[in-house]
Formats: C-alpha cells, sequence, structure tokens
C-alpha cells in the first residue's frame, strides 16, 4: 500500500489562506470581545444611571453638561445621555431587526431566482428591478408618510425598500455558483435542491452576504435616523437619536449641546459598524465589491 | 451497457458534437482522447444531461436495474442514475466550506443511511482509495491536491456505481501523484467491477489503461475502435499522427503491451 | 469574425431588449407606486373634497358620491390603475389637491431649487474630490493620503442632517455669516451646497483614490517612466485619463443618493425644492403630487442607470454586445 505517500502532506497546501484564515478567527474574538464589552458597559449605565430617560424635570431645563448630568438635561430636564443610551436601542436595533428581515427576504428571493428556472428568474428579477428604480430613502419617507408617521410604519417602509440589493447580490453569486464543478457534482449525484442551496450555496455566499449587510445596517441607522428627524419615524417623546436631533434644534442657540451628542452617537455607531464591516471584507477576502 | 447513438450537440447554431456513437460493455474502459476544443468534455457532458444534446438512442443498462429510456433520462436532469463523476480539477469539485467526509457522504444521500452506517461507509470509501479515516474531518484547503483527487474518487466509488465519468482526472497533478492514483483507480475498478469513462490526451495513460478508444477531433469521430487495434492501425491519418507524436515525446512505449487480459500489469 | 452589417443588427437586438427591460421596470415602477396610494389609509374623495372647497367644513354623502364618481374612485383596481396610467403617459400628470393647479407647474416651479442645490453640490464635492484624492495618491501611505482616506470613512459615516446644523450653529447662530434658513439669495445657497458637496466628497475620494491607485500601478506606467515621460504627463495623460471613467460611471450611479440627499439638506434648511415637496404633499397626502414625484425620481434613476450599464456594455469590451451570452447581472455597484 501507498498510503499517504502524496507529495506535500505534511506541509500546509496553502500557507496563504490559513494565515487568512486565522486572522480572521482572531479578528472575529476581538470583535465578540469588544462587543460583549460594550455591551456589559451599556448594561451597567442602564443598572446605575439614576435617570429614566423620559422623566421630566422642570426644575433643570436645558442644562449644561455637569458633574450630575454628564451630557446635560434638554428642554423638559430629561437627561440626555439616558435619553441617549435608550435611544440607541431604536436606532441600532430597529437597523438590526430591518437589515436582518430584510436581508432574509432578499436571500429567499435571490436564491429563489437563481435555481427555479428562468421564467421564475425573469419575474423575480423584474420585480426587484422594479423596487430598486425607487430611490431608497424618498420611497421610504413617501411610505411611512403615507401609512402616517410611526415606528412601525418607518419599520415597514425600511424593510419594503431594503431588500432588493441582497435579492441581487444573492441571484447574481448563486447563478456564478450554480456553474462552479461541486455544485455540478452535487447536481449529478442527485442531491435535492433545498440540500445544494443550503450546503452549497448558502455558505459560500455567506462573507459576501455578511459584508453587504454590516454596510446596510450602518445605511440604515443613518435612514432611520434621517428619518426619525425630518419627523417620519420614531416619535417624540421616544428617545431616537434622529428624534432627539429634532427637538434639540429648536434649542440651538441655548443648549447646542441637545444637538451635538445625538449626532456624534449617530456618527460613532455607524463609522464603528462601517470599519467592522471593511476589516471583515479584507479579510473574508470576498468580493466585496459587490456590496461597495 | 451505455449504448450511445448518433449524438448531437449545437451550441448557439455552431456544432460542438456530430454524430458521436460508441458502445461500451460492462467492466471495460473508454477512453476518450482529443485536443482541446475538440469535444471531449461537452461529450461527458452531453451525456450526462448537463448539455442539450439530441440522440438517435441512449441505452443504460445499471447492474440491478432495468435499462433507461431516453425521456426519463431526460426527466431527471442530472445525470445517469447509478452513475458517478470524477472531475478535473478536485479543489473546485470539492466544496471548500465542507469537510471532506460530508462531501463524499453526500455522494449516497438518497440511500437515507443512519448516521452511524454513513460513517462506516465514508471511512471505508477513504480506505478504499487508500486515506486514512481522519481525512474526513479535513476541508479541501488542508489537503494536498492528490488527496482531494482521492477524496474525489472515494466520492464516486461510496455510491457503488455501474459507470465512473472521469474528466481528465489526473492532469492536476504531478507525475508521481498521477501514477499513484492511476493505480488506484485500476485497483477499485476491478475490485467493484465498474465501467470507466475517461477523458484525458494522455496518449501514454489511455494506452496502458483503455480497453476502447474513442478519438474525437473539432466534435467529429476520428476513431472508435478497440485500444488493441488502435495503437496498431490506427482508423485515420490523424491518429497516426498523434501516435506518432506521442511516441517521439516518449509518452508512449513502442509495443504497447496487451493489458486487458491481466490489468495489473499497468505501470505504477 | 462578424462583419458589420450583423454587428449592427446585434447592436439594436441589444438595444431592443434593454428597452423591453426598461419597459417592464418602469410598468412595475408605476404599478407600485399606484398600489401604494390605492391602499393608503384614509378617504381620498374626502381629501378631495377639502382641497376643492377649502372653507366648508363636512361634506354630504351627495357630494362625496359625486367626486367618487367623478375620479372613478368606486371603480375596481385595475380599471383605476390604467386609466391613470394612460392619462400619465399622455402628460395630463393630475391637479394636486391641495392647490388645485396641475401638477407638473407645482413641480417646475421647485424643480429650480433642488437643480441649483445639487449642481452646486455636485460640482463643488467633484472638484475637492478631485484634488483630495489626486493629492493624496502622489505619495499613498504619506500622511495626507490617510487624512484623506479618514475623511471619507467620516464623511460615509456622517448624518447629513446633523452636519447640516452643525454647519448652521457654526455659521450662522454663532458667526452670524450666512442665513440659516430658507431660499433666496445666494447666500441662502452656501450652507445647504455645503453640506451635500461633503457627502459627494467623502464618497467619491474614496472611489477615486481607489481608481487612481490601480491606473497608477499597471504596468506600462512603469515602462513610461523608464522611458523618460514626466511625472505631469503620466499623470494627466495616463493615470487620469484611465481612472476618469470607472469615476464617472460611479458618479452617475450615485445622482439618486444625491437625489435623497437634496430632500434630507431641503428639509433640515427648511428649503424650497422637490425634497420640501414631497415631504408636504406626503404629509397631507397630496396624492396626485406624490404619485409624480415619487414616479419621477425613479424614472430619472431608472433611466440614468440604464444608459450607464448600456454605456459600459458596448464599452466593456469583455462582454461584448454581440456576444450571446446576457450581460452580468448589474446594479451591486449601488453603494
Amino acid at each position: 500500500m501507498t498510503v499517504q505517500a502524496d507529495v506535500g502532506f505534511l506541509e500546509a497546501p496553502d500557507a496563504q489562506r490559513s494565515k487568512q484564515e486565522l486572522d480572521l478567527k482572531r479578528f472575529l474574538v476581538q470583535l465578540g470581545l469588544s462587543l460583549l464589552i460594550f455591551l456589559v458597559a451599556v448594561a451597567a449605565c442602564f443598572l446605575l444611571s439614576p435617570y429614566a430617560p423620559n422623566e421630566p424635570n422642570f426644575l433643570e431645563r436645558l442644562s449644561p453638561p455637569s458633574a450630575s448630568h454628564w451630557l446635560g438635561t434638554d428642554q423638559l430636564g430629561r437627561d440626555v445621555a439616558a435619553r441617549l443610551l435608550y435611544g440607541g436601542v431604536w436606532s441600532i436595533g430597529l437597523a438590526f431587526l430591518v437589515t436582518i428581515v430584510g436581508a432574509i427576504a432578499g436571500t429567499a428571493i435571490g436564491l429563489a431566482a437563481g435555481h427555479f428556472g428562468r421564467a421564475a428568474d425573469v419575474t423575480l428579477m423584474r420585480v426587484t428591478d422594479s423596487f430598486f428604480a425607487f430611490p431608497e430613502l424618498i420611497a421610504a419617507v413617501t411610505i411611512a408618510g403615507v401609512l402616517g408617521p410611526s415606528t412601525t410604519n418607518m419599520v415597514l417602509a425600511l424593510i419594503l425598500v431594503g431588500w432588493m440589493k441582497f435579492a441581487r447580490l444573492v441571484r447574481s453569486l448563486s447563478v456564478d455558483l450554480a456553474h462552479r464543478d461541486f455544485v455540478v457534482q452535487a447536481r449529478l449525484n442527485g442531491l435535492p435542491s433545498y440540500r445544494i442551496l443550503w450546503r452549497h450555496i448558502l455558505p459560500n455566499i455567506a462573507p459576501s452576504l455578511l459584508v453587504l449587510w454590516t454596510n446596510a445596517w450602518s445605511r440604515t441607522i443613518l435612514s432611520i435616523s434621517g428619518l426619525s428627524f425630518l419627523g417620519f419615524g420614531v416619535q417624540s417623546p421616544n428617545a431616537e437619536w434622529g428624534a432627539m436631533l429634532l427637538d434639540g434644534k429648536a434649542y440651538m442657540q441655548t443648549a447646542p449641546h441637545l444637538m451635538i451628542f445625538p449626532g456624534l452617537a449617530i456618527l460613532i455607531a455607524v463609522l464603528s459598524i462601517n470599519l467592522t464591516g471593511d476589516r471583515l471584507r479584507d479579510l473574508l477576502g470576498s468580493n466585496g465589491a459587490a456590496a461597495g | 451497457m451505455l449504448r450511445v447513438e448518433k449524438l448531437q450537440l449545437r451550441l448557439h447554431g455552431k456544432p460542438i458534437l456530430e454524430e458521436v456513437s460508441f458502445d461500451l460493455p460492462r467492466g471495460k474502459t473508454l477512453c476518450i482522447v482529443g485536443e482541446s476544443g475538440s469535444g471531449k468534455s461537452s461529450l461527458l457532458r452531453a451525456v450526462n444531461g448537463l448539455m442539450p444534446a439530441t440522440f438517435d438512442s441512449l441505452t443504460f443498462r445499471p447492474k440491478n436495474g432495468r435499462p433507461i429510456s431516453l425521456k426519463e433520462y431526460w426527466k431527471g436532469r442530472a445525470g445517469l442514475p447509478g452513475s458517478r463523476w470524477v472531475m478535473q480539477d478536485p479543489l473546485s469539485a470539492l466544496n471548500p466550506k465542507l469537510a471532506l467526509g460530508v462531501s463524499i457522504g453526500e455522494s449516497v444521500f438518497a440511500q437515507k443511511l443512519k448516521s452511524l452506517e454513513l460513517k462506516a461507509a465514508i471511512s471505508a470509501a477513504l480506505a478504499d482509495v487508500e486515506l486514512p479515516a481522519e481525512m474526513a474531518k479535513r476541508r479541501p484547503a488542508q489537503v494536498s491536491m492528490g488527496q482531494a483527487q482521492r477524496a474525489c474518487l472515494a466520492r464516486a466509488l461510496i455510491a457503488r456505481p455501474d459507470l465512473v465519468f472521469f474528466d481528465e482526472p489526473l492532469s492536476a497533478l504531478d507525475a508521481i501523484v498521477q501514477k499513484q492514483i492511476a493505480a488506484t483507480m485500476r485497483r477499485i475498478q476491478t475490485r467493484f467491477d465498474m465501467t470507466f469513462v475517461i477523458v484525458t490526451h494522455d496518449l501514454g495513460f489511455a494506452a496502458a489503461y483503455a480497453d476502447q478508444m474513442l478519438v474525437l477531433r473539432g466534435g467529429k469521430v476520428e476513431a472508435n475502435q478497440s485500444a488493441e487495434m488502435f495503437f496498431q492501425a490506427p482508423e485515420s491519418d490523424y491518429c497516426r499522427e498523434l501516435i506518432a507524436a506521442a511516441r517521439e515525446l516518449g509518452g508512449l512505449p513502442e509495443t504497447v503491451v496487451q493489458v486487458s487480459g491481466s490489468k495489473a500489469a499497468i505501470p505504477c | 469574425m462578424l462583419n458589420t452589417r450583423s454587428k449592427v443588427v446585434a447592436f439594436i437586438l441589444a438595444l431592443g431588449r434593454r428597452l423591453t427591460g426598461l419597459l417592464c421596470v418602469l410598468f412595475g415602477v408605476s404599478l407600485i407606486t399606484f398600489t401604494m396610494t390605492y391602499f393608503a389609509p384614509g378617504d381620498k374623495a374626502s381629501a378631495i373634497a377639502n382641497a376643492r372647497y377649502p372653507d366648508v367644513q363636512g361634506f354630504p354623502p351627495e357630494i362625496l358620491d359625486g367626486i367618487r364618481e367623478e375620479f372613478s374612485l368606486n371603480e375596481p383596481f385595475f380599471v383605476q390603475f390604467f386609466q391613470w396610467l394612460y392619462r400619465f403617459v399622455q402628460g395630463d400628470f393630475g391637479n394636486s389637491f391641495a392647490s388645485n393647479t396641475p401638477v407638473w407647474d407645482i413641480f417646475v416651479a421647485n424643480a429650480a431649487e433642488t437643480f441649483s442645490l445639487t449642481a452646486t453640490a455636485l460640482v463643488l464635492g467633484l472638484v475637492l474630490a478631485f484634488a483630495l484624492s489626486s493629492i493624496a495618491v502622489w505619495r499613498p501611505g504619506s500622511l495626507f493620503d490617510r487624512a484623506s482616506v479618514a475623511l471619507a470613512s467620516v464623511g460615509a459615516a456622517m448624518p447629513n442632517y446633523w452636519l447640516g446644523l452643525l454647519l448652521i450653529l457654526l455659521f450662522a447662530a454663532q458667526l452670524n455669516w450666512l442665513p440659516a434658513y430658507g431660499t433666496g439669495s445666494p447666500s441662502h445657497l452656501v450652507l445647504p451646497a455645503l453640506t451635500l458637496a461633503f457627502w459627494i466628497t467623502a464618497s467619491q475620494t474614496r472611489l477615486l483614490r481607489a481608481f487612481f491607485l490601480e491606473a497608477k500601478a499597471a504596468p506600462y506606467i512603469e515602462t513610461l517612466r523608464l522611458r523618460g515621460v514626466s511625472e505631469t504627463e503620466i499623470f494627466w495623460r495616463h493615470i487620469f485619463r484611465h481612472a476618469a471613467v470607472p469615476a464617472l460611471t460611479m458618479i452617475g450611479l450615485d445622482i439618486a443618493s444625491l437625489l435623497e440627499g437634496a430632500v434630507i439638506v431641503e428639509l433640515t434648511f427648511a428649503r424650497g425644492g422637490i425634497g420640501s415637496l414631497l415631504a408636504g404633499s406626503v404629509l397631507s397626502r397630496d396624492y396626485p403630487m406624490v404619485l409624480f414625484l415619487v414616479l419621477f425620481s425613479a424614472v430619472v434613476y431608472v433611466f440614468i442607470n440604464s444608459m450607464i450599464e448600456f454605456l459600459q456594455e458596448i464599452m466593456d469590451p469583455r462582454n461584448s454586445v454581440w456576444s450571446h451570452q446576457q450581460a452580468v447581472p448589474s446594479g451591486e455597484a449601488r453603494s
């Protein structure tokens, strides 16, 4: 027997690749740890903060940042720091929800277009193109406004305008993959479609999908805050960052901190997600250009 | 067991294959030879229904079961039942995200084995292609090309196919590994009584391996004869040139040993 | 090899395919838009009645029924849709509920505001982006280069409504140099245009920098350098020209984002324009106005995109028009 006489049994077959994988693992661990620390810190703030976000205090209206109110108070004497914390849950959390739903719907549609024949492909992609033709924010403003400005309607609107880019990416990648040898093999071996999609197509488009998703997430945070700032989203007194900006706008001259901190929060949140996404794209080496 | 009559393939109005016919008995090996672009790989794909070809007839008689009609075969659109395929580049033929064992096990997905049975079958298949059982846990990027191609072999043979198609199975590998894998192929072929269809451009390999030769050139059949006859009295001038060129390069011995009697005679 | 005539035929076929696709998308776009207003909550008849007789409170059912009859509001969905589409295609966009004047007139009156804002911002933003990125790639990795990358990252994450507020705070409220809100004089244009231009600069600097670096890395550049061609000439005649084509297509694709940016900036600075018009009509449920504006933005976007895709298709030898394969599905490039 000539067991394992093949050349190159011991050396790593692709040193470059495994280094990349190691880098990726290290990055994911770092990311997980910092997220954990961040979440613990936020939870601690929630627990230790003496102020409720919607609790007015008319004795301390529009007070600038001080030792008792680190980021000052707003026109009703509510603590800005506490409101920012709660606002983050709205802005970041709602955007998370919206993009997850959009990603799942878009992926399902993209896979269906790529794999269930020409008729399905043409129909689904024409529908996707039609939805894609509306500039996102304009469509969101219209839908949210026509349905009546509220958080639910804004979420609905953003889901409606957000799924198409996932559908397009998934469709184009999975059509490419369908011609790859291992997928042809799977078909020849008689695997059912669901298994081919689940085990062969999805895992191989997941990296690009992840990169696109981080991108969509940060953009949706901007959209949510923007819509709320324009009055089409989360409504006062709920402490969404954009809604806080809208409230603070009127007190620009007397209490600029009302306007500076929520904007800064949006900027930092979006920037961190973007940078994480960029790093992920580099590490995954996927065709993240498609997610630009 | 596999008979193809007058296969035609046209793509975008251009003829790719014209009137290709062959008849392959059970347990034998057909080598399809030709330069690149001659339609060798298209022939494999057409026979497996991956390309829209037309036939006068296509008959396939698996070992246990009735012959399959062309109509039934088109309904499936995914390969001849009871056949498997080994491709040229093992790294693209294996899903990079799946462990080798999973890829191999998928070949018998339709049998719905219990997980223990499946594990045993995978280990057995790995042993048959001379790979250690722990290879099942490795991913394609973590093994050498030769090991990956062996895994592809294991994926084919775990299903105990009657017929295995090979598309240039050795050309992605270096010479030593080629020789070892050729030997493994031969061993499992005799052991499991399988019929092979091998696409290759290596006449030396064909000389040592084939029972039957099918030479293609520009989509047309240049020769369709037994290997023995082919190397002694080729059907066409083109084949003569081909053999002479291979001899000159040293890829082909002066006299071809008759191999079909004792298959162990292949040098390895 | 194909001869010239079959090339022309293939070209016309490709154009035809694209136009068919375009028509399908435009039809889909109008269907979606109409569906949205059709199923919108609220009684349309009383909305029309309110607009027509602004002084009257509460309408007798006969008047509402008359209006329903007049506007075919009792017809089935598809009848209403095709009637509307038929009028729309003929250029009859209807009257605004709010002012009872033709939608088109109101649109034209507002378009100039938006156009001056976006055009100023586009020119300003592109000039800045070009200057930044060309200096940055002069020495990749230098402090300036890194600063421009950082600026681009921050710019992409910067909510432009917040940037607008900051500019108002600084230049209008504190320094009192420029007016904050409203329209009219050129000085009213400065802050909104700056806000929008900053966003363009940020997004385009990043792209231009990448294109420049790619063009600079081409092997023949080194050959030119060895041949003694001056750096200035290499940059202008080779690198710049090479990077310009992909950059232009990206700018085209960003027109949609520019429209979106205009909506936000107009509302932030309380300017007139299409964005404010849209927000106002949406809130007052002025459906003819909303339908027209949404369709207008979609049509503009679709046309620009199709034109760019078509140009790319005929310019790129890899997916030449006369190949039989469909071009790679496009559209992922929209950022």
